[in-house]
């Protein structure tokens, strides 16, 4: 019999683990090297002078960067909250049985499928000043065109990404709130309570697991939000909507620093990191409470 | 409120959203067949004589014919939507098979090492692309090179051409490369929790008919995870499809992809909106094909992404 | 009889294999020979593209155009030049690109091939190119290191040469009385009394977005203005008085132009323009011919050109690209073939009409040009007064062209005290400038 021995894990793991070895760890650690290095495109990391901590600190005083910063901070939190808002109340409203909702739930995830590159150029068209659809609107009503990626660029780009993303949580919560225990939904109808009653201290609640590793899992791709704001903005203007993967992608080609980029990447690496790891934590918390819980009912029984 | 026939609000509600989801869309697809002259122009609405100037314009390097307003292709839309095929199927399926085999792993088997590997696996999840952009930009020109005197790549120049030693950079293996593993971790993930389902009796059924453990996995858990299989893919496909970043800092004359294509021609002179549209459109396809007939499939996976946490 | 017929077709059939010796083709050696040209995305480039089927017919020699954004052209040959067998046989680089070449090795001296008489050809006429964009795009050594002077070598050939000029509607001044502006108060009033008298209509449309285009912006008002970013000695004096007065006309022509102005590109300022939003463009000589083409501009035959109008002195941009060798390229002569070609008589005057700016002073001259092009006796005489130093071009411009521009941009858009904006600038422009090290001999 050809059964399995102890080297078949290995096996089935290898190719993965080998490549991702290569492309992913490697380069990391790659990265990590460079960053406390004085190094342009020129030349190769080998060439390049060790500056220590140099290129950490630059990026530390350095408003720019503080800027871009708050700037992705801003963008991110911003998203994320509108999103899981407009994702979730949408949830509520339209939990109900409707024909075609498999057509609705397609036409949803349509924005979410569509190249970042094309997203980012149907707003900046429906934006520009003059030919773009909004204002046109505006103007046909009788109101002041507004200048979109000029003076509002930050608010403009959030806009664009909540369209593109709502319907990602929106998803996720319709499915949570589908499972949820009808037992629980029906005990509380029998007690009389109130719609809203209902959602605050029944489905809200249940269904706050999900919601909580969904809006985690839409903070970390938030921070990896670029082409979209290329191709509308370029960062701009001024650096007012200048993430951090922008700047670090700029810093890399147009101002011919990769020490500093690198270093600038690994401080996104560790932002990102903390968001990773507390999503862990809160979903081991959750498993030991759940468990807990049952364990509890099972004594209980 | 469950049993109340819902009140026309709900609808307009409803329309508004649909309106809302596919309107964007909608408007680029009727910009794509306008002329610049009716783009700008601003005969709004729907009122206008449908052209496919801006697809000529967009395809001249595929067309059969030469398109009468054309003096010179510019855009070489075919050869770069070859090369984003190429990488998008290849990278796919390469993550696929190696992804499923990894997890079938993790799943099935105890053994040491286990949770390191995942939990790295786990970890890497997050890196973005931006953040990979530096050190795979200088390993990939610099240090993943076969010396061109060397055996295979002196071949590899004396059958394909080309000067300088032979890096993965300007290669579609190259780009390849990277996309399997940026999407790696993600597979992993996502087929993991599929491969949970599949019941153990099954597998120690094979095995006991005399099934090697390949034989196994090949022949009895990848038939049956196949929804997992599809979700997995049409993820993997969508980001190697829609990448920039990487592909932009990596990609040569002839290896270039459409997103580079496209944002190439946004940030210059000439903004001809038209024909970007056409392009944005013709990028726009595959993916929307995509979700209109595995609409299903990609909320699965999204859901099983999404609550395994 | 017979034999002085004889004697004839011998003579004849002689002569004819001469003269064929005499003018051997020198393209022969190199027949077949593919070259694999940068060239960025740019209306100048694409006119010269529709000329190049035209080489290839009479030399032989195929070109495989890489065409790129001008900015990511940039990026691309940093890397192909640090190679050590690069792709490229012959690039065109922006103005701003030449000091990072040179300075790191990576360009042909172009000399050798002038000597060679294989390669040169003697109907070049040399003197006949416009000398200032000669010296400002393919010279280097001279002066200040990066400008012309008795120290300074060729590099490169100009290939797309541009310069700054007023464009604006005959008809919306005839209209009004307005007189074209001739020095910058003038402009500045004009610039905002439009939008007065005619009502949705932008003062003037410029480039303002975030980044390299708003300090393109700024820089073009600053040396006709009296303002240099360094002194002689490299100290920054970009915040001068000089440098406020720049970046306040910047601003007012901003706050006077048309709507959404503070995101301009070039491209949008451009179509601006031609879509009639703007009274008034002031920018490359690049766009003329686009304004000119009745299909791409609803403003065809009602623009006037004049020259960019006078500060304390004249002084309009010299930009645009030129063409150079890399040293690691493959084919050296036959790309420098090209690029004499390009350059010649002939072919300036090919890529003119196909709407290309000339870079020699007989094609602006050239009746049949200036019959086509109504602009081309305009732009002869404002290349005379373009001032090759109206911005440094020096290795670690690429940074400070970059701080400039976002700082610009919050001037525009957030309301920054220009002096201050450009106080900030300064300081950081010392450090980088110490850190470069030019300050060694100070």
């Amino acid at each position: 019999m050809n059964s399995a021995n102890r080297f078949t894990p290995y096996v089935f793991l290898a190719p993965a683990a080998i490549i991702m070895a290569i492309a992913l760890l490697y380069p990391l650690g790659y990265m990590i090297f460079g960053s406390f290095r004085d190094w342009n495109p020129s030349q190769t990391i080998g060439e390049s002078e060790f500056v220590g901590l140099a290129n950490y600190i630059t990026l530390f005083h350095d408003p720019a960067f503080r800027e871009s910063l708050a700037v992705t901070l801003t963008f991110a939190a911003s998203v994320v909250f509108a999103e899981l808002f407009i994702g979730v109340g949408l949830a509520l409203l339209l939990d109900r049985e409707i024909r075609g909702m498999s057509v609705l739930r397609t036409l949803f995830i349509l924005p979410m499928m569509i190249a970042p590159v094309v997203v980012g150029l149907m707003w900046r068209f429906m934006y520009h000043p003059t030919v773009g659809t909004f204002n046109k609107w505006l103007e046909t009503f009788g109101f002041e065109g507004v200048d979109w990626l000029g003076a509002h660029a930050l608010f403009s780009v959030i806009v664009a990404d909540i369209w593109q993303w709502t319907p990602f949580i929106f998803i996720l919560s319709l499915a949570a709130l589908q499972s949820l225990p009808r037992s629980a939904l029906e005990a509380a109808r029998i007690d009389g309570a109130t719609g809203w009653q209902q959602i605050w201290h029944i489905k809200l609640p249940l269904m706050m697991p999900v919601l909580i590793v969904t809006g985690l899992l839409r903070l970390i791709d938030a921070f990896k939000v670029l082409e979209v704001i290329l191709v509308m903005t370029e960062g701009g203007p001024g650096l007012s909507t200048e993430i951090l993967a922008l700047r670090i992608s700029r810093t890399a080609t147009e101002f011919r620093e990769l020490g500093v980029a690198a270093a600038m990447s690994n401080y996104l690496l560790i932002l990102l990191f903390i968001l990773t790891v507390s999503m862990f934590a809160i979903t081991k918390i959750q498993e030991m409470r759940s468990a807990r819980m049952s364990r509890q009912i099972q004594q209980d029984a | 409120m469950q049993n109340k026939r819902p009140n026309p609000a709900f609808y307009a509600l409803l329309i508004a959203l649909i309106f809302m989801a596919v309107g964007p869309i909608t408007l680029m697809m009727a910009n794509s067949f306008k002329l610049d002259v009716d783009i700008i122009g601003g005969t709004s609405g729907l009122l206008f004589m449908p052209t496919i100037r801006n697809y000529e314009t967009a395809l001249c390097d595929v067309l059969w014919y030469e398109p009468a307003h054309l003096d010179y292709c510019s855009i070489k839309f075919g050869g770069a939507f070859i090369n984003s095929l190429i990488i998008a199927l290849v990278s796919t399926a390469l993550t696929l098979v190696i992804g499923c085999m990894a997890a079938y792993a993790l799943v099935r088997f105890r053994f040491m090492g286990r949770d390191t590997v995942s939990l790295t696996t786990l970890m890497v999840r997050m890196v973005p692309a931006a953040v990979l952009l530096v050190p795979v930009f200088g390993l990939w020109n610099n240090e993943f090179c076969l010396d061109k005197e060397g055996l295979i790549g002196g071949a590899i120049r004396d059958t394909f051409g080309g000067r300088g030693d032979v890096c993965l950079a300007g290669t579609h293996s190259g780009i390849i490369l990277i996309y399997v593993a940026m999407n790696l971790p993600f597979v992993i993930w996502i087929l993991q929790s599929f491969i949970v389902q599949v019941p153990r009796s099954l597998e120690e059924a094979a095995r006991v008919d005399g099934a090697s453990p390949f034989q196994v996995f090949f022949k009895v858990v990848l038939p049956l995870i196949k929804p997992g299989l599809a979700a997995a893919a049409i993820f993997t496909f969508r980001i190697a499809w829609n990448e920039y970043l990487l592909a932009s800092a990596l990609s040569d004359r002839n290896t270039k992809t459409v997103p580079i294509l496209i944002v190439n021609n946004t940030s210059e002179f000439n903004v001809e909106w038209g024909v970007i549209m056409a392009t944005g459109m013709l990028l726009a396809i595959p993916p929307i094909i995509f979700t209109l007939f595995a609409s299903r499939q990609i909320i699965t996976g999204m859901t099983a992404g999404a609550v395994k946490g | 009889m017979h034999s002085v017929l004889k004697t004839t077709l011998v003579g004849a059939v002689f002569s004819t294999a001469l003269g064929a010796g005499a003018f051997a083709n020198p393209y022969e050696a190199y027949d077949g020979t593919t070259l694999i040209v940068n060239f960025p995305a740019h209306p100048h480039y694409e006119a010269v593209v529709q000329v190049l089927p035209q080489f290839t017919e009479e030399t032989g020699i195929e070109v495989e155009v890489d065409m790129l954004p001008y900015l990511k052209m940039r990026e691309r040959q940093t890397l192909e030049l640090t190679q050590d067998e690069g792709e490229y046989d012959l690039i065109s680089y922006v103005v701003f690109s030449k000091a990072d070449y040179i300075f790191a090795d990576q360009l042909e001296n172009l000399a050798k091939y002038f000597m060679n008489p294989k390669l040169s050809d003697p109907t070049y006429d040399a003197k006949d190119l416009i000398d200032g964009y000669v010296q400002n795009i393919g010279v280097a050594g001279g002066t200040k290191g990066y400008l012309p002077g008795p120290t300074g070598s060729l590099f490169g050939l100009p290939q797309g040469s541009e310069t700054s000029v007023l464009m604006y509607r005959k008809d919306i001044f005839e209209k009004h009385g307005i007189d074209v502006p001739q020095n910058y108060d003038q402009l500045l009033e004009v610039a905002c009394q439009i939008p007065e008298v005619e009502p949705g209509m932008g003062g003037m449309a410029s480039r303002a977005a975030s980044g390299h285009q708003a300090s393109h912006a700024f820089l073009l008002h600053l040396a006709p203005l009296g303002g240099r970013v360094f002194d002689d000695n490299w100290n920054p004096v970009i915040n001068s008085e000089e440098g406020v007065a720049a970046a306040n006309a910047l601003k007012t022509i901003v706050d006077c132009g048309p709507k959404g102005a503070m995101s301009f590109g070039p491209s949008e300022a451009a179509n601006s323009f031609s879509n009639g939003e703007s009274a008034m463009f002031m920018d490359s000589i690049a766009f003329a011919p686009g304004f000119e083409d009745p299909t791409r501009s609803k403003v065809a035959g009602n623009v006037g050109y004049a020259l960019h109008p006078e500060g304390v002195r004249r002084g309009s941009q010299t930009g645009g690209f030129g063409i150079a060798i890399p040293k690691n390229a493959e084919h050296k002569e036959a790309a420098f073939l090209l690029a004499q070609w390009l350059t010649s008589k002939r072919g300036d005057k090919l890529i003119a009409m196909a709407g290309g700016n000339p870079s020699r002073f007989s094609t602006y001259a050239d009746a049949e040009v200036q019959a086509k092009y109504p602009f081309a006796e305009t732009f002869g005489e404002a290349l005379k007064y373009a001032d090759p130093d109206w911005r440094p071009i020096i290795p670690t411009w690429g940074k400070i062209n970059a701080d400039i521009g976002t700082t610009m941009s919050k001037v525009l858009t957030e309301g920054l005290d220009p002096k201050e904006a450009l106080d900030g600038v300064a300081e950081r422009s010392r450090a980088i400038m110490e850190e470069a090290g030019y300050y060694t001999w100070q």
